[in-house]
């Protein structure tokens, strides 16, 4: 018996465990993108035969209202996503180094979003920053006057996001920070290492891919979402989300819908990239 | 298990996750024989009606037959469609008996091919009673209408409009204190965009045809359109903005936030019959030309596996009687003329029934609302 034929037939076993979910992707997730992005270029002819043209995307990319619609898309996921950063990173070093009933809540609260569907949050945020709403009446109650809800505003959908991406950045910021030892830590302080040494030292070295992770993954959710601008945003300019699908279901025009969903999908896949480098260069990386 | 799969197969269809599946793609068993499946495209008032009001009533008279009610709304409704289409193609049955509030002219060219059944051939015992002015197509049966109405605070509205041009005034006249939904999104903006419409190509609501809309006919009429918006955009709520919906609508006039807007007639009489709005919340209708309505109705495959059941229960659904709940419970207008309804009914409503609801062709709408988004939306000033 030689010793490659064993990892051979285990290299076959592990393929076949992989068949069937790859060959769903391929078919459901594959196969019916690579129709519609070829439809976005190949157009049947009335007569018969195939035209190629780049006529929608040569629309979209000279028309003022698709590139301004563009633009608010990359505002509002790049905006979200520096906050939802910003925000969620102290929490989850506090709840790394920090043990007790009060980083119980905490982590209880920061989670609790997960569990509550996104439209119930757009209702209840427009109940609670809207006009009149609760936040306001609190506001009135200590003498401030000059609240402007950010209902129907840009930053509308932008505080929807950080809420719906709260859970998923906590956890996987949490894990990263996970895999950094306390001793490390203990030894730079016994040292002298101030706070922001440590942090910035020890810490933000070792969640390099987590922070990766979490702003690909974030990227990809904020970039099409679709329910939140839709409830909380302008009107003009919209999200590609919601564009796509006015231009899908009330315009009626696939083909400029596929362009534009075809674009969001280029975009994202740069998302994408990121999150597959990070995650497969991270074993390389640990074994050296 | 076998049940649960299949189920689990029925709700993510109704849940829209079914456009991924080809509709083809999965072999379902047969419908159960004398249950009609029938596919809601409404709010819960509507399917609350079924429940009360329809299927005790039917089930009564038909032993045996059972009315199954599934709430589907929006993206949902057009799987359903392109499904029965699916199964339509491949001589299948498509496990829908009834679509309630579709159009039968989705997917495009199944109207054509035969998809749906024409009612004014299908020998309904009540179909000669029906109001011309509600038949969209003959493969729609219609059986509730709805009229756009104005929503105000009274406290707030001391003398409501009643023409579109004092509408207007009134609107600049009280800054932030009016706005409409996206035209797209509930259909009550796009009403008001609509009636707009109306009053600057002079009021004649004829001009608008299911037949005769084209780009050369209907871009001049749009260009008279915009200015009229654009005016007063700087005078609604936040300086031009517009909501998600009906919904959204009533929820700012019931914080407070405005003190007008436009909402359908059944969705506003029960926002203030749930306490929802302000007590002093109150309705009010154009006298010159009013928000235009529409009718809801029913389309059927023809090769639902229930067909012939479901003609009966459409027969029953615009008989007079039920056509009297249709008006008492659910606040709709029938779809029947009005000397088939009851005496006294015809008596209460003799004032406000509309002789005919303005009805604005669907097919004029994707451009229009496409045009205002371009035009209207994005010229707000940040």
């Amino acid at each position: 018996m030689s010793a490659a034929e064993p990892s051979l037939r285990s290299s076959l076993t592990g393929l076949a465990f992989i068949a069937i979910p790859v060959a769903a992707i391929v078919i459901f997730l594959f196969y019916p993108a690579a129709l519609t992005i070829i439809g976005t270029i190949v157009h049947g002819r009335p007569g018969g035969g195939f035209d190629v043209s780049f006529k929608s995307y040569i629309f979209f990319f000279t028309d003022p209202y698709s590139l301004n619609n563009l633009a608010r898309t990359l505002w509002t996921t790049f905006v979200a996503l520096a906050l939802e950063l910003a925000i969620n990173l102290p929490i989850a070093i506090y709840m790394r180094f920090t043990r007790g009933p009060l980083s119980a809540v905490i982590q209880g609260l920061a989670l609790f979003p997960m569990f509550v569907p996104g439209i119930i949050i757009c209702y209840a945020l427009i109940r609670y920053l809207g006009p009149h709403g609760w936040l306001q009446s609190l506001l009135a109650l200590v003498g401030i006057n000059d609240y402007a809800s950010p209902y129907l505003t840009p930053w509308g959908p932008v505080i929807g996001l950080l809420w719906d991406g709260m859970p998923l950045t906590l956890l996987t910021l949490i894990s990263g920070l996970s895999g950094i030892s306390d001793a490390s830590v203990e030894a730079a302080r016994d040292v002298g290492a101030s706070k922001l040494r440590i942090f910035v030292s020890i810490i933000l070295p070792q969640i390099t891919h987590s922070l990766m992770i979490a702003s690909a993954l974030n990227f990809l959710g904020f970039f099409g979402q679709a329910l939140m601008p839709f409830m909380l945003g302008p009107t003009s300019p919209e999200m590609m989300g919601p564009f796509m699908l006015r231009t899908f279901a009330s315009v009626r025009d696939p083909l400029q819908a596929s362009t534009q969903a075809t674009i969001t999908f280029l975009i994202c896949s740069l998302a994408g990239l990121a999150y597959v480098r990070s995650i497969a260069r991270r074993p390389k990386e640990d074994r050296t | 298990m076998q049940m649960k799969r299949r189920d689990f197969l029925k709700l993510s269809a109704v849940g829209g996750l079914g456009l991924a599946l080809p509709a083809g793609s999965v072999r379902m068993a047969a419908a159960a024989p004398n249950v009609i499946d029938i596919f809601f495209n409404s709010d819960t008032n509507v399917i609350d009606f079924w429940t009360q009001t329809v299927k005790p009533g039917f089930e009564a008279a038909h032993p045996g037959v059972t009315l199954n009610l599934v709430p589907a709304v929006g993206a949902a409704m057009n799987a359903l469609a392109d499904r029965s289409m699916a199964a339509f193609q491949a001589k299948k049955d498509p496990q829908v008996d009834i679509l309630e509030a579709a159009l039968p002219f989705y997917p495009p060219g199944s109207l054509e091919a035969g998809l749906w059944i024409d009612f004014s051939k299908a020998g309904l015992s009540n179909y000669s009673k029906l109001n011309p002015v509600s038949i969209l197509s003959p493969a729609m049966l219609p059986y509730r209408g709805s009229q756009v109405v104005l929503l105000f605070n009274s406290d707030k509205v001391k003398s409501v409009p009643t023409t579109f041009p004092a509408l207007v005034e009134w609107i600049k006249a009280n800054p932030g204190q009016f706005t409409y939904a996206r035209p797209d999104l509930g259909d009550s903006g796009a009403c008001f965009i609509e009636r707009a419409l109306q009053e600057v190509t002079g009021n004649k609501p004829e001009l608008f045809q299911p037949d005769n809309y084209s780009p050369a006919t209907a871009d001049p009429m749009f260009a008279k359109l915009w200015p009229l918006l654009k005016d007063i955009q700087p005078a609604l709520f936040k300086g031009g903005e517009y909501t998600s919906g009906n919904t959204a609508s009533i929820q700012l006039l019931a914080s407070g936030a405005i003190s007008m807007t436009v909402a359908w007639s059944d969705m506003a009489l029960q926002a203030i019959n749930q306490g929802v709005v302000p007590p002093t919340t109150d309705v009010g209708q154009l006298q010159d030309l009013a928000f235009s309505g529409g009718f809801s109705g029913l389309v059927i495959p023809t090769v639902a596996a229930n067909r012939d059941i479901a003609l009966k229960l459409a027969d029953y659904v615009i008989s007079p009687d039920i056509q009297n709940h249709v008006v008492e419970d659910l606040g709709g207008f029938p779809s029947i003329e009005w000397q088939y309804m009851a005496k006294e009914l015809q008596e209460r409503f003799a004032k406000v029934a509309p002789k005919s609801i303005p009805v604005f062709p669907a097919n004029w709408e994707p451009p229009l609302f496409e045009a205002w988004y371009r035009n209207v939306a994005s010229n707000i000033q940040r």
